[in-house]
């Protein structure tokens, strides 16, 4: 048995278990649609208008797929480490040939392809409510490393949060701020000039930098993908050793 | 022949308390090994550093002649305690999962046809009864065919029918040579299927043997409880012509009475003029060695209260202390 069989039985039975749960699988795709009609619909985005909510369209789109990268492998992730841990599934799985390495490897490409049909649900929604935005290929790069980010640090806050609610709770807190403080929604120079380095600490920033770049300013996309991508490698690596696989 | 399972002067601590504290055992291949003791005795904690998900403080464990960590996972099949796989899976897609995670594996359905269960069932996992889901995961911890398997508590919360079927599951794995290292809290369980049982307590073993020689040794005399016609008050004395009864609340006790002696006590009644109700006659059972040797003294009453004696088993508990 190879180790890509291995990793393919164990994101078969994730991804089957998950479209079984129709309520997961309604809100993991609404969610980015609701942003979008309250952002793209219901909120004047022209600029020049004032508010919060005025800036240009190219704060947007990376805020769309922000939302999708980060919200989704956080909290799916995060909960389900605490599901398996609280569930002795580790245990079971510590005593097959399936690594933690290949277990997180398996829930993140489940939560990829789970990604990747949002933003497609997200890309038919930006259609229908005529926004106007770039298809770049440096998102089919930008997107998987992402969520593979996002992935490593679920699986970190899943293996000290001390059960399912306390995962969520977590991915919750942690999720909500890095969105609007990654240079998302709000344009960095809304913030008072102590605080913009530290939005350099997000890892989200680069995500949404290199999608701005990409997709509409143009810029250095090929920078914060490079971040991104070893941010990626990172995160997988320390979600990986974190995971809570014996004791 | 070489033991499959061997643990050494293992300790293991969580903060100040000690969940092993020097356990030695060993367990031979084709053996059938039951663990039992309390809640908290150490029971899940030595399983889990006997298949290497924990490590001991101190001590070495051997596992098919390796440490734990090292054995070959091919070998050793797992059911934990509290168990709970995916929910949504049916029975025969939660063991194919399984299945999928091991070189060689068995067929998931021939797998579920030798626990009982269909494998055509479309049921998921989380909708099937009590006995079903612990089934199906007896059959995703035998999926790989182990020579060691590990059931931690397996028929904990499953109905007398289901617990029976899964004791004619291992029985059969027991005669077909599989290894079975078992935790239970189900005294009949372990004295069913156990070629020996170790009891653990306060971390520590307390005693180990077959079932036979742990009821033999610690177990106690056998009972025969009669139920007088006319009541009598507990601690009361009864003239019984070559007997040495005592009176309890269940009634008037014959401890260490045979089968074939009834009839020489129930002479004895006649001649005392004791009239009475009933009798019953009972050995000791594996339950009543472990609850003398786990030291719970209540427990011990109660039990032989519920065969009508207890100041007899008192007498025998303090002296064999």
């Amino acid at each position: 048995m190879t180790r890509l069989a291995r990793i393919r039985a164990e994101a078969t039975a994730t991804y089957r278990t998950f479209l079984r749960r129709r309520t997961a699988v309604f809100f993991t795709f609404f969610f980015p649609v609701l942003l979008i009609v309250i952002f793209a619909g219901l909120v004047n985005t022209a600029s020049g208008t004032g508010g919060l909510f005025t800036e240009p369209t190219g704060y947007y789109v990376p805020a769309y797929l922000a939302v999708v990268v980060l919200f989704t492998p956080l909290s799916r992730i995060g909960s389900t480490v605490a599901r398996y841990r609280d569930g002795n599934r580790f245990e079971k799985l510590s005593t097959t040939p399936l690594t933690r390495g290949e277990w997180l490897a398996a829930h993140t490409l489940v939560n990829v392809a789970l990604i990747a049909a949002a933003c497609f649900v997200l890309l038919v929604a930006l259609t229908l409510t005529g926004a106007s935005f770039t298809l770049s290929p440096w998102l089919a790069v930008l997107v998987p490393a992402a969520s593979v980010v996002f992935c490593g640090i679920g699986a970190v806050i899943g293996s000290f949060a001390d059960g399912q609610d306390g995962a969520i709770a977590a991915s919750n807190g942690i999720a909500l701020p890095l969105l609007f403080l990654s240079e998302t929604f709000i344009q960095p120079e809304l913030f008072p000039a102590w605080f913009r380095p530290v939005v350099d600490l997000s890892p989200l920033v680069y995500f949404s930098r290199g999608v701005r770049a990409a997709t509409y300013a143009g810029g250095d996309a090929v920078t914060n993908t490079a971040v991104v991508v070893v941010l990626a490698v990172v995160a997988f690596a320390v979600g990986t050793a974190v995971i809570p696989w014996s004791e | 022949m070489d033991p499959v399972l061997v643990a050494e002067d293992v300790h293991k601590r969580y903060g100040d308390t000690a969940a092993l504290d020097g356990v030695s055992l060993s367990v031979e291949a084709g053996e059938v090994f039951a663990l039992v003791g309390p809640n908290g005795a150490g029971k899940t904690t030595l399983v889990r550093c006997l298949t290497g998900t924990t490590t001991p403080d101190s001590g070495t464990v051997q596992l098919l002649g390796a440490r734990p960590a090292e054995t070959n996972e091919q070998r050793v099949g797992l059911l934990p305690q509290d168990f709970s796989p995916p929910d949504r899976l049916t029975a025969q897609e939660l063991v194919a999962y399984y299945a999928g995670l091991y070189d060689d594996a068995r067929d998931a359905d021939a797998v579920l046809s030798d626990v009982g269960l269909d494998p055509e069932t479309d049921t998921w996992y989380g909708d099937l009864s009590g006995g079903e889901r612990r089934r199906a995961c007896v059959a995703a911890a035998l999926v790989n065919d182990p020579d060691v398997l590990f059931l931690d508590e397996p028929t904990t919360a499953v109905d007398p029918a289901g617990r029976r079927a899964l004791w004619r599951v291992f029985e059969r794995l027991a005669a077909d040579g599989t290894t079975i290292f078992l935790t239970t809290h189900d005294m009949a369980e372990a004295e069913r299927l156990a070629d020996r049982v170790a009891l653990l307590t306060g971390g520590a073993v307390a005693a180990t043997g077959t079932p036979r020689e742990l009821v033999d040794a610690h177990g106690g005399p056998t009972r025969l409880v009669v139920v007088p016609a006319t009541p009598l008050e507990p601690g009361a004395s009864v003239d019984v012509p070559g007997f040495d009864p005592s009176v309890t609340s269940e009634g008037v006790v014959f401890a260490g009475v045979s089968p074939t002696d009834i009839g020489d006590v129930v002479a004895a009644l006649d001649d005392a003029a004791l009239d009475f109700e009933a009798l019953s006659w009972r050995e000791p059972t594996l339950e009543d060695a472990y609850l003398e040797l786990a030291g719970d003294e209540e427990g011990v009453e109660a039990s032989r209260a519920v065969a009508g004696a207890d100041d007899s088993g008192d007498a025998r508990t303090e002296g064999q202390r």
